[in-house]
């Protein structure tokens, strides 16, 4: 049995997180995970410990994102049921394009190609599947797959000049390409007589019930399910093998190249694969319209899109569909606002790239590294201010003890240094040895307890009775003569004492 | 081929070559993909249309002649310009001032000037709405023989005009102090920075000067198509494929690369089985070619001696 439990004594709230939600396992529990059937994966990061403070053994779940797409998936399929219509209708949408964004992410972030052609995929395959249902009567559970075929072979195409050209050239050249095939598709009249479109698509939501409440439910959990699935191909793609290979081609190329992995073949099987899965989209959105246009291909859907993966954070899935939320329910859920409503888009897209360095998803992390660099900046200004020793001057010297007492001697004169006043002066002028105030007496006490190199001394110069002084300071070492400091002659002793208080208090401010 | 397309053709490739070299310019010299281009054109359109709306009536009081009309030329251009200058100083302010030693800089100032050329283009359509607007004809619209070809004027004085600015902005850049920053800067942006020039500084002239270029091919090219808010679009995307296919940073290359779109812009436009509706498509198979032969472009060497 687990049970949630913070801490129970107050001295555990110590450390970094220590509000954070562990599990207290009992000792059956210490070491087992739950793992899917036959593979040795876990389903939730876990991670025991034992507790450094309180020394008893927890558990943390390390990656809690799971968590938080449960929360945000499932509250969206129990709120759709009790939403109007034109918010089932939003959040039918906001599915479907979070699976395009979804899998565009794949093909940009794990892959690392700048495709500009999404769009253009997802529309010839959907005119191909609503052409193969339209024309030759191919029922609508084949035009899936049919969709998915006239991906794979566009992916094909589209996959050759991918590994020859670099970033822009290639983004521009999928841009003229989705162009070509926006013409080409418009000039085609046998394909699409009227105005270029094609209507009355069969669907998987029957007829009768076309925008209709249940026909609205029944294309949302379609669409749904279409989204589970495009997440599914995400993670099988991005975090299995696959996946492995190119974010080691995305840390270092040429490291990925000596140690044997083909980088390039697996960034074209990840964006065949994803084309494939396009185009399944595709045929999707065309039964889900119950029709095709040339819409689909238009220039300011794609950069709406662009805006949405934006938004959220390139080369994420959870910032792919976060950004699609946000930028679903601005442009369809305040569509009284009119031309107002892209503004707004455009200003959030300003805002997070001038602000977050990943997208929306990617403020963690910067966050958690603004703040570590904040710390040690903190860290380095007190070095600076009360340490004599610097840090890697530290770890070269074994008695850590001689680190703390130049430490404690630096702040010391620093305390000291602050204590000198003109009327301190005065007083030791007027009483160099007796009944001192307890600042000069601190004072005095520090000159005192100095080593013993440069400690000054008086001599005394001529006879007893018509004697003067000069001041002189110690070598320090066995042997070697004291030298004289200059040549001033002090007529008293007091006077004497007074110029070597004056000496040291001038070494104590040039310290 | 007869002299009257070549004309057109060289009409074309001087307002393409005007944006290319433009957007060339801003992505060698600070690193950035300018997609607010479409937006500077819209604008410094939108600005020429309202300066010649307003004064064309008391300059046509003035004087109803040559000089008149060459006064009223000066000044739209002149507005349309500075309009120009003005929106790049923005995109200077926005995009490229707050983040341009932050990491991710290509990408982020990328997402933020498209961001700038959605929002304005949308802003002029909600100030102004969708209705085109038509520029008075600065330069006339009479036609004359040279040579025994005729010439439609408006066309031989865009030739002109962008011939002569661009190459006083060329010259500017070979002999002038700021021109030589600029260079060092396009060269070597960590090595000028050693030398103390700086980055900042050097920007700013960029963009105002890009950005009055804009505002130059948008006068021009509304001499014979209208103002809308969405007119930026296809001059952006020509623009951009230009610069690209003459290999972005390379001036030669983007003059050159315009020199040939617009011959095969002139040239498709008279096909019989092709027209019009095709030309954005044989543009872009032409380009889609030239990228498979050459993936850096047509005098896209600068990148590669540059690493």
């Amino acid at each position: 049995m687990m049970r949630a439990d913070k801490p129970a004594a107050s001295y555990a709230k110590v450390g970094r997180r220590p509000d954070e939600v562990t599990l207290k396992p009992d000792g059956g529990q210490l070491w087992h995970r739950w793992r899917p059937p036959f593979s040795r994966r876990h389903w939730l990061a876990w991670r025991g410990r034992y507790n450094p403070k309180s020394l008893q053994r927890e558990r943390l779940l390390v990656d809690k994102r799971p968590l938080w797409w449960t929360l945000g998936l499932g509250g969206l399929l129990i709120a759709v049921p009790f939403l109007s219509d034109q918010f089932v209708n939003i959040a039918a949408i906001f599915c479907i394009f979070a699976a395009i964004n979804v899998i565009w992410t794949l093909i940009v972030g794990a892959a690392g190609i700048f495709s500009l052609a999404t769009m253009a995929v997802v529309g010839l395959s959907a005119y191909a599947a609503a052409a193969a249902n339209v024309y030759l009567g191919l029922p609508w559970p084949l035009m899936m797959p049919v969709g998915a075929a006239v991906g794979l072979i566009f992916g094909l195409l589209l996959a050759l000049p991918s590994t020859r050209l670099d970033g822009l050239y290639y983004a521009l050249l999928t841009l003229g390409i989705a162009e070509i095939c926006r013409v080409s598709i418009s000039q085609i009249k046998a394909l699409a007589p009227s105005n270029s479109s094609i209507n009355g698509v069969a669907s998987f939501i029957p007829s009768a019930w076309h925008l209709q409440r249940p026909g609205l439910l029944l294309g949302f959990a379609g669409a749904f399910v279409l989204l589970l699935c495009a997440l599914l191909v995400f993670r099988l793609v991005n975090t299995e093998r696959l996946g492995l290979l190119l974010q080691t081609a995305r840390e270092d190329e040429a490291f990925a190249e000596a140690v044997g992995i083909d980088y390039r073949r697996a960034r074209w099987l990840v964006f065949v694969l994803a084309s494939s899965a396009l185009g399944a989209i595709g045929a999707f959105y065309a039964m889900f319209y119950r029709s095709i246009s040339l819409a689909v291909f238009s220039l300011d859907q794609l950069l709406l899109l662009f805006a949405m993966i934006v938004i959220g954070g390139l080369g994420r899935s959870e910032g792919a569909v976060l950004g699609t939320a946000i930028v679903v329910l601005i442009d369809k859920g305040l569509i009284g606002l009119g031309p107002l409503r892209i503004i707004i888009v455009t200003a959030v897209m300003i805002i997070v790239a001038l602000t977050a360095r990943e997208g929306l998803t990617g403020i963690k992390a910067q966050f958690q590294a603004f703040r570590n660099r904040k710390k040690s900046e903190r860290r380095a200004a007190r070095t600076e201010k009360g340490g004599e020793v610097m840090p890697e001057e530290a770890t070269e010297i074994s008695d850590k003890q001689l680190i703390y007492r130049r430490l404690f001697d630096k702040r010391l004169r620093d305390a000291l240094k602050s204590s000198i006043t003109p009327d301190l002066i005065a007083e030791h002028r007027a009483k160099p040895l007796g009944q001192h105030s307890d600042a000069l007496d601190r004072l005095l006490n520090y000159f005192r307890r100095e080593e013993m190199p440069d400690k000054y001394a008086i001599l005394r110069v001529g006879p007893l009775r018509s004697c003067s002084y000069r001041v002189m300071a110690l070598s320090g070492r066995a042997g070697h003569p004291p030298r004289l400091v200059d040549d001033k002659l002090y007529p008293t002793l007091d006077e004497a004492y007074h110029a070597v208080f004056l000496l040291r208090i001038n070494d104590l401010l040039a310290s | 081929m007869d002299a009257t397309l070549v004309i057109y053709a060289l009409y074309l490739a001087a307002i393409y070559a005007l944006m290319a070299i433009g957007i060339s310019l801003v992505w060698s010299s600070i690193g950035m993909v300018n997609m607010a281009y479409g937006a500077t054109f819209a604008v410094a359109g939108y600005a020429a249309y309202f300066a010649a709306d307003s004064i064309a009536p008391a300059i046509r009081s003035w004087s109803t002649g040559v000089d008149g009309m060459v006064l009223l030329a000066v000044l739209t251009v002149m507005a349309g310009m500075i309009a120009g200058a003005l929106f790049g100083i923005l995109v200077y302010l926005v995009a490229f001032l707050p983040i341009h030693d932050k990491p991710n800089f290509a990408v982020r100032s990328l997402i933020v000037t498209l961001a700038i050329n959605l929002a304005a283009v949308q802003a002029l359509l909600f100030a102004f709405g969708p209705q085109q607007k038509a520029l008075p004809r600065i330069f006339g619209v009479g036609r004359f023989n040279l040579l025994g070809t005729p010439m439609r004027l408006d066309q031989a004085i865009t030739i002109l005009t962008t011939i002569v600015l661009l190459g006083l902005v060329l010259l500017w850049l070979r002999i002038s102090r700021r021109g030589l920053e600029i260079r060092a800067v396009m060269q070597n942006s960590e090595g000028a920075a050693l030398c103390g020039i700086s980055t900042r500084w050097t920007a700013l002239p960029v963009m105002m000067l890009t950005g009055s270029l804009a505002g130059l091919a948008a006068v021009l090219l509304s001499q014979s198509i209208f103002v809308n808010p969405s007119a930026g679009t296809t001059p952006l995307i020509k623009g951009l494929t230009i610069a690209l296919l003459g290999g972005l940073g390379s001036v030669p290359g983007a003059v050159l690369g315009a020199i040939l779109v617009g011959f095969l812009e002139a040239i498709t436009g008279i096909i019989p089985f092709l027209g019009q509706r095709y030309v954005l498509v044989v543009q872009f198979a032409f380009i889609v070619l030239v990228l498979l032969i050459r993936p850096r472009g047509l005098g896209g060497l600068l990148d590669e001696t540059r690493e």
